[in-house]
Order: structure tokens, then sequence, then C-alpha cells
């Protein structure tokens, strides 16, 4: 039975859970249902669930161990010349389980028999031929020792998806019995139900915090495999950088974290101010229709893709500042500036400084207001001295937000700064980020046993680790500047 | 109504504040109704009433706190010592200045005990140096009978004290600025019975300094703290008097019918 066939009829078990423990427990009470612990609806969803989660949790579980587990008998049934290393075995499994593939596809369009397909051999079959015919490619001619392992491949899957139907099945029809066989007047379904849904919140939670230890883990292997293949101080410490394909790269981040930085404070400072001023002229001094006009239109900059913020970029702002500042005050020639894509990004971000900072300030209490007017005080002075302190906590939050999104912004790296790596302190050279390099590192024909691909891997790391720095550091601030009011 | 003032407890027959037919609306509403009352120096005047009557509306009328709001409008005279606090050429930061207010909720700013009092002498440029500016966020603190209880933690927050000892850091607050007039918005209806009693008779230690007008919803506050009550109903100042005379003897009925009880 196929998986959805398998989540087809544990639906249809747990819509019958639902029914009868309804039933079961409405009968219980004699029909009043205000002599239940619970309202029914309470009881048919406990029977669903009593259904749902062992069938649902043992599935997900096979489903994840099966295939681990065939492979590993498969891999250790295989000749030793065929696993000798990591990359080998991977190599001779993927062909395993392209081979034992190709076998079904053949099955299922009748090129052969299910018995034919268990039993041949290399020997009398051309079986890259017969797969070629079922539109399965192979680069190479099928060793014996592939095809057998295919075959053993095949024959445990199939065994593995008989006993996953059974297994869950029984869990299902169990779950079902037990579910309603618990409905009962004075059982209190309503708190089993409470239950299960802090489960589901709490494991929906926790997928996010699992996912980012997944990336941290992939990170830092790939991470680790480049500093045993490049010196970990001259990736930190040296000047240059200048991958190069044939070996003898010169991998110094020094000159990408400095693009980086450059950039990223560029645009924080266009950003911040115009996005803070924007927020306190809309949450404190613009009437209301002005701020349900103006408020939709600063948001729409935030609902443009970042390659158009590129184009603008390339084709505008480049250029009218190499002609406007950079040749008038000799500062180069060169359309792709450090100021191009700092002003841009500062640009995109203003929406997201001014938005978050406009809803914080008007969660500032009202309170607060009257008591500095009430003392006297002007417009200017109750924002300046009551109300930025009161909100700076979410302004830092909103300005980190930015700042993350200005270090991680590619695009208009790329259209607006261009991608030479320099240490360069004039705003009008041309300069590129980690990400921009990132990108570069791994597209294209990538290896990914030389360095000068897994360096992206080194920068990711520490492209990490500085947004990790920075979340930290505003934390602190936040801690600092502490403010409770009620 | 004048000679109606003649208790012994009332140190001045001097009027601070004049208004005149005030008429507020808030967009369509008519809110506050043709009120005429005359606010005594160096004495405290309680208005009283049920909710809605539009007492603490009035209230912010004193000191333009109105203007804040976009769709409140103000007609008539309210003089404050003869001058027309709506006139085009009174600026409503310098009126609040000399107008102070206490709110109805404690209100801190999230500053430090010390920045709290401070800042009204800070903005308005009351002091000169560091030591002045010491000297009267002591002197307003112990006005309000804070001092005792915070003089070792200046710096901690505003935020971190007590419901009771918030309320008297606001008053001490509102006093740091040196108004003539100071308004009190319901200032104990978040504050337990101690708290209220320290605040009363703070109020009472006021009012030989400052004139007062504070809203309230008890009665028995308006009568232990108050020289003059004014009782509002529906917008309309119904009655104004002594307050000795407005709880014993009250002219009106609607004035009867409410401190005994029976509408409200």
């Amino acid at each position: 039975m196929s998986v959805a066939m398998l989540l087809a009829v544990i639906g249809v078990l747990a819509l019958t859970g639902f029914v009868l423990s309804r039933q079961r427990a409405l009968a219980s009470a004699g029909g009043n249902s205000r002599a239940l612990h619970s309202l029914p609806n309470y009881y048919g969803w406990n029977g669903a669930i009593w259904v749902l989660v062992p069938a649902l949790a043992g599935l997900s579980l096979w489903l994840i161990v099966q295939p681990m587990v065939v492979e590993s008998r498969i891999s250790a049934d295989l000749p030793a010349a065929l696993v000798a290393d990591d990359s080998a075995r991977a190599l001779t499994m993927a062909d395993v389980r392209r081979v034992a593939g190709g076998l079904d596809q053949a099955v299922a369009q009748g090129a052969m028999s299910e018995a034919k397909a268990r039993e041949m051999s290399t020997g009398a079959v051309d079986v890259r031929a017969v797969l070629a015919n079922v539109g399965v490619a192979l680069g190479s001619n099928v060793s014996p020792e592939v095809l057998s392992a295919a075959q053993d491949y095949r024959a445990m899957t199939a065994w593995g998806a008989a006993a996953r139907t059974i297994l869950i099945l029984v869990l299902a029809v169990a779950g079902l019995f037990w579910g309603v066989s618990r409905a009962q007047q004075d059982y209190r379904a309503r708190i089993a139900v409470e239950r299960v849904v802090l489960g589901i919140l709490a494991l929906a939670s926790s997928i996010a915090v699992f996912t980012t230890f997944g990336i941290i883990w992939s990170m830092a292997s790939e991470t680790y495999d480049f500093f045993t293949k490049y010196p970990i101080q001259d990736f930190f410490f040296s000047l240059t950088w200048s991958p190069n394909f044939r070996g003898n790269s010169d991998l110094g981040m020094i000159p990408l974290l400095w693009g980086t930085l450059y950039i990223s404070a560029v645009s924080l400072l266009v950003a911040v101010p115009i996005g803070l001023f924007t927020a306190i002229y809309l949450a404190e001094y613009a009437s209301k229709p002005v701020r349900n006009w103006v408020k939709p239109l600063i948001e729409i900059i935030a609902g443009i893709p970042t390659v158009v913020f590129g184009i603008f970029a390339l084709v505008t702002v480049g250029p009218a500042l190499r002609d406007w500042f950079a040749e008038p005050l000799g500062l180069g020639n060169s359309g792709s500036s450090v100021m191009t894509a700092g002003i841009v990004i500062g640009i995109l971000n203003v929406p997201f400084i001014s938005s978050l900072s406009d809803d914080i300030i008007n969660a500032v209490p009202q309170s607060l207001r009257d008591g500095s007017y009430g003392l006297g005080a002007t417009k200017s002075e109750t924002v300046r001295q009551v109300i930025l302190p009161a909100a700076l906590r979410g302004i830092v939050g909103a300005v980190l937000m930015a700042a993350s999104r200005a270090i991680g912004e590619t695009m208009i790296v790329v259209m607006g700064a261009g991608a030479a790596a320099q240490l360069s302190l004039n705003p009008f050279d041309a300069l590129t980020t980690m990400t921009v390099k990132i990108v570069g590192q791994l597209t294209g024909d990538t290896d990914f046993a030389s360095p000068e691909t897994l360096v992206a891997f080194a920068l990711g790391m520490t492209l990490f680790v500085i947004t990790l720095g920075l979340n930290v550091f505003a934390l602190y601030i936040v801690w600092k500047y502490k403010e409770q009011y009620e | 109504m004048k000679d109606m003032r003649m208790e012994s407890r009332v140190d001045s027959t001097v009027n601070k504040i004049e208004a005149r037919k005030v008429q507020v609306y808030y967009g369509a509403t008519h809110a506050i109704k043709d009120v005429d009352v005359d606010i005594a120096d160096r004495a405290v005047t309680a208005f009283i009433g049920p909710s809605g009557c539009g007492k603490s509306t009035f209230l912010r009328c004193l000191n333009r706190m109105n203007d804040t709001i976009a769709i409140c409008r103000v007609e008539g005279q309210i003089l404050l010592e003869g001058e027309d606090i709506y006139d085009r050429r009174v600026d409503p930061v310098q009126l609040r200045a000399k107008v102070g207010m206490v709110f109805q909720k404690p209100n801190p700013f999230p500053k430090s005990i010390y920045d709290n009092v401070a800042y009204g002498p800070r903005i308005h440029g009351l002091t000169r140096n560091k030591a002045e500016l010491d000297q009267i966020v002591e002197d307003c603190l112990r006005k309000a009978a804070l001092w005792n209880e915070v003089k070792d933690r200046l710096s901690a927050p505003g935020t971190g004290l007590s419901g009771g000892q918030q309320q008297r850091l606001c008053i001490a607050r509102a006093i740091a600025t040196q108004p003539e007039v100071l308004l009190m918005d319901e200032p104990c209806s978040a504050l337990d019975p101690i708290a209220t009693a320290q605040v009363e008779e703070l109020i009472d230690e006021l009012r030989h300094q400052f004139s007062v007008v504070i809203v309230t919803h008890s009665m028995q506050q308006a009568a232990r703290v108050s020289q003059h009550t004014a009782f509002f109903h529906l917008g309309h100042l119904v009655e104004f008097g002594e307050t000795g005379q407005i709880f014993t003897n009250p002219k009106d009925p609607r004035t009867e019918s409410y401190i005994t009880g029976r509408i409200g």
C-alpha cells in the first residue's frame, strides 16, 4: 500500500474515531450533553487524535528510519573496493538506487516481469539497454555487484513497505479502539485535547529551532573541511582575495569583510535617520488622512524585488553619483561604487525601519505624552526625551533588522558596487561583499573538494557569526536600557 | 456666591482662574455647556459629578490639554490672573508650565526618579547648575512626602516604584516646574486607601503654595480635601459653592440627589 493510500486510510479511521467517540460519549450520558464533562465534539476530537497521533508518528519515524537501515545493510554487503571511502560509497549507492528505480520503472511499464527483475543477472541481459528503453539513462554499464545490490535494495524496500503498512494499520486500529473506549461520561476529553494542542504548538516552534541547528551543522562541517585544505590564518588575515580554480588561490576574507561592513554602514547611515524621522513624523505629527496615505505608499517600497532596486542602482544612481560627485571631486570614474550600493540598500531599508518604529512609537502609552505635555514640554522635546527612550528597545530591534538585511543583501551589491574585491577607503570605488562572493564561488562548475568552492561555507559561517554577534550586542543594549511601563 | 466662602480654612478669596460661558465640543457632541467657575488662589477646589459629566474635560481646558485632541473645540473665556488663556498670543506650552497637571493613572517617564523630577526644570531652564537642580529635586520630593523613601535610590527607574509612590513622584514632577495652579484628575483612583491618605495629606500641604483643582469620584475625598466644590451633571455646572455648604445644605435638588446617592 502506498503512503498516500495509507494516509487516506488513517484519515478515514480518524473520522470513524471522531464519530464513534462522540456517539459513545453522548450515549454514556443518556443523550444529555450537559451531563458530559466536556462538549461532545471534544470526545470526538479525542477519538480522532488517538488514531492520528500514533499512526502518523509511527509512519514518519518509519519513513525516516527505513532508508537508513536499507542503505547501511546494502552497503555492508557491497565489496570493499566499491565503498572504500565516503565519496565512493555515496557514488556506488547512488548507482544502486538509480538501477533499482530503473527496475521499478521497467516493471511498471511492462518491459520486464517482476520475476525477471528479481532474478536476472548481468551475464544474461544488457541491463543498461533495457533501462534506457524505459527512459532511465545510466552513465556506464551495470556491474554484477551493483545489479545484485539493486535487487536486494528492491526486495528490502518492498518488504519494508509491507511491514510498514501492517504496523501502521495495527497502530491506527488500536488507537481507534483505545480512543473510543475512553469516551465515557466522566472522561476529561477537553483537557486531553488541550494537551495535544500544546504539543502541536510546541512542535511547530521547535522545528524552526532545529532548522537553525541543522543549518549551523551543515555549514560547520563544510567549513571544517575548508580549513583542513586551506590555512585558517590566511583566510582570516590575508589581505588579498584572488581565487583561482587551477590552484594557488589567495582566499583572504578581509577585503570582503571590509566591503560588507563599508556598504552596510553607508546603508544604515541612509536608512536610520530617514526611517526614524519618517516614523516620528507619521506617528506624532502627521494628521490622520496624511498618515493613511503616506504609510502604505512607503510600504510599497518594501514590496519591490531587490533586483529592481539593482537596476535602479545600475542605470540611475551609479551614473548620477559618478557624474556629479566622483568625477568632479576627482575620486575616480567608476559607476559601481560603495555609495551607489549603500544608498540604494539604505532606501530599501527605509520602510522597514519606519514601519516598525512607527508601530513601536504608537505603542508608547498616551499617558506618557500627556505627562510630558502637561509639564509644558513641546512636541519635539516629548519625542526626544520621553517617547524615543521609551521606544528604544523596539527601535534597536528595527535597526538591527535593517543591518542584517544590509549585510545579507546580494543583488543590489552585484549591480551597484560590482564584484571587485579590494581594500579601499574611497566611497566611490567599486567594492564587493561576502554574499556576492559566496554566490560567485558556488555557481558554475563546482568541485566540492576544492578550497575555492568550500571557502563559500567559511564565508557563510563568518557572516552567521557576525550577525549573531550583532544580535547579542542588540540584546545587550536592550538589557542595559531596559525600561518598563505597564 | 462669594459671600458663601467664609470658612476659616480658606486662606484667600482672590480668584486665580475665572471661567465664563465655557463651551466644549467633541466633534458634534456638546460636552460642556455654559460653565462659569471661579477658582480661588491658595485653596483646593473639587469637581464632583457622575462619570461622563464633563468634569475631567473642563479640567483639561484649564491648561489647554484639550488642544492635543484634534476634534475638540473650546469656546468662552478662561482667565488666568485676568489673562485669557485661549488668546492667540498665549503659548500653550508656556501655559502648561504655569498650570501643572497630575493624571488619573501614575505615569512616570521611563527614566530615573531624579530625571523624572528634573524633567520640567530642565526643559524650562529653571536652574543654572547641577547643585540648584539637585536642590529642586530634593525639595519637590520632600514636598511630595517621597524623599525619605527614595533618597538612596534616586538613579533607580521611576517605573519601579509602587503605585502610590509613583503617583507622589508624578506630583513631585508637576510641582518641580513651579506652577501656580495644580490640576489633579482623579489622582487617587488607582491607589489603595493608605496611599490615598498620603496623597490627600499632601494636597492639603500643597494648597498653601498653589491653587489646586481636583477631580474626584469620591465625595468623601472632596469633603476631606477641598474648600470649594463644583458639582457637574450632564455637561452643566449644577452647583458651585463652599464645600461645607454643598455637602450639608445643597440648593439644587440634583446636587442633593447625587451626594445622598440617589443618582450617579
